[in-house]
């Protein structure tokens, strides 16, 4: 099995995947829906929510970017 | 000009229309959600990924002759089995395209070079373990985890934005699939215009001009970033077509959770050197957000044949590369690699020349998707492998 898949390889791409594919983008949903609290519902915390939210996605992108061209 | 020249400048330019032929069948693969969606105007989409493919490709540094490596044995690779190989990917991309089916370019370009080499240099030639390894088993999984991915993602996307209203759901779904699809053009870049600047600098290798160690030559870079931005920007309109309303009918959300997806897989996986296709996360990727939605939301006929064509990439491109390599070698020198490309140019144009009976582009790219059609008012329907296979024979 070692000698067809780079088990270690595989398991960090999976992790990258997860917290990319799945976390960051929760978080822009995340970020939506305090938008739309905010704006339609006028809980004013919501603007904290999608804010912060969307802070940490283009963080995260970022990070992301840097992580693989500086490689 | 004398005949070594002549081989290698054909190489060369058979590398570039194959990296040509990536670009326009791998648009569907960034684009295709924003633009059935209408996050971006079709043409606005395929100019984007252009640019952002085209920048992308200067941005992979670490480029290495290495897309043969390890699957066939080093010593049989000669500018004519590297032609054949890029004959066998060509052919593959066009047919596939002209069927509206997503399919790896890797994966044809790999199988080309392949056939070559098996007949080149018979079975020893061909690295079998280095095959499963780094074509076969990630092939398998590289769907599986986009799928997986891409459904969490989509299932979670929507409990959260189950009480946000339409308004914000829609236009801000669109635009973070604006950037998400911006990425991921970018990550193509970074990684399919490596493969072609690979195979040139291969090339030129055995052809002596250059020595193994040195850098790839700047205007291998540049012409490889051309040839796919200007590959991407003509768009592969049939692709982005069953991509984006054939397999699943995307929504804002799911467009969005199915970029996000991908370029998370495609990055990870160019920087942890584990090797996945593009077309294969990306195809996974649309189909993991029908799945998170419901899998009723899926139109698994299509899923089935595009799995068919996908087994058959490697084995059929094979084929065409050894048959081109066969031919070449058989003519002998220059003349049979100029004698090839001449009869793969006919080919191409009788593909190009089909496909304007059906023709797909931006005006009717959104058109209702009806199996195999446009819809009642659009052009004629698109074909089906059955009625090809009647046609030809």
């Amino acid at each position: 099995m070692d000698k067809y898949i780079d088990l270690p390889a595989l398991g960090q791409v999976l992790l990258a995947s997860v917290v990319g594919g799945i976390g960051l983008v929760a978080l822009f949903a995340i970020g939506l829906r305090g938008l739309s609290a905010a704006q339609d519902d006028g809980h004013n915390s919501g603007y904290l929510v999608a804010g912060s939210s969307f802070a940490v996605v283009l963080t995260g992108i970022a990070l992301g970017l840097y992580a693989l061209l500086a490689a | 000009m004398d005949g070594n020249t002549v081989l290698l400048v054909t190489v060369v330019a058979t590398a570039l229309a194959f990296d040509f032929t990536n670009g326009f069948h791998d648009t569907a693969n960034a684009m295709a959600a924003s633009i059935v969606t209408g996050a971006l105007k079709p043409k606005v989409a395929v100019a984007l990924s252009g640019i952002l493919n085209f920048v992308g490709a200067f941005l992979s540094l670490s480029v290495a002759a290495t897309i043969a490596k390890g699957i066939v044995d080093s010593s049989t690779i000669t500018l004519t089995v590297v032609f054949a190989g890029l004959i066998g990917g060509i052919t593959w991309n066009l047919l596939t395209w002209y069927l509206g089916l997503p399919s790896s370019s890797s994966h044809a370009l790999i199988g080309g070079v392949v056939g070559a080499a098996f007949i080149a240099g018979g079975v020893e030639a061909v690295l079998v373990d280095g095959l499963i390894a780094k074509v076969l088993i990630p092939a398998v999984l590289a769907p599986l985890v986009a799928i997986a991915i891409a459904a969490a993602g989509t299932w979670l996307t929507f409990r959260i934005t189950a009480g946000v209203s339409a308004r914000v759901r829609d236009r801000g779904f669109k635009i973070g699939q604006i950037g998400s699809a911006s990425l991921l053009s970018l990550a193509h870049g970074t990684n399919d215009a490596q493969k072609t600047m690979g195979i040139i600098t291969l090339a030129l290798i055995a052809n002596g001009t250059q020595s193994e160690s040195a850098a790839t030559p700047f205007w291998v870079v540049l012409s490889c970033a051309v040839a796919m931005g200007l590959g991407t920007y003509l768009g592969g309109w049939r692709v982005i077509r069953t991509l984006g309303k054939g397999l699943v009918e995307i929504e804002p959300a799911q467009g969005f959770t199915a970029n996000g997806s991908s370029t998370a897989v495609i990055l990870a996986s160019t920087h942890f050197g584990f090797p996945l296709s593009t077309t294969q996360v990306c195809t996974g990727a649309i189909i993991g957000s029908g799945v998170g939605k419901g899998a009723a939301e899926v139109r698994w006929p299509l899923v089935g044949r595009m799995a068919g064509a996908w087994l058959i990439t490697l084995p059929a491109a094979a084929l065409v590369g050894a048959v081109s390599f066969a031919l070449a070698d058989g003519i002998g020198g220059a003349a049979g690699v100029v004698a090839v490309a001449l009869l793969a140019s006919a080919f191409i144009a009788s593909i190009y020349h089909r496909s304007r009976r059906s023709s797909v582009d931006a005006t009717n790219v959104n058109e209702d998707w009806t199996d195999y059609g446009v819809g009642p008012s659009g052009p004629a329907p698109m074909p089906v492998l059955e009625t090809v296979l009647e046609d030809v024979s």
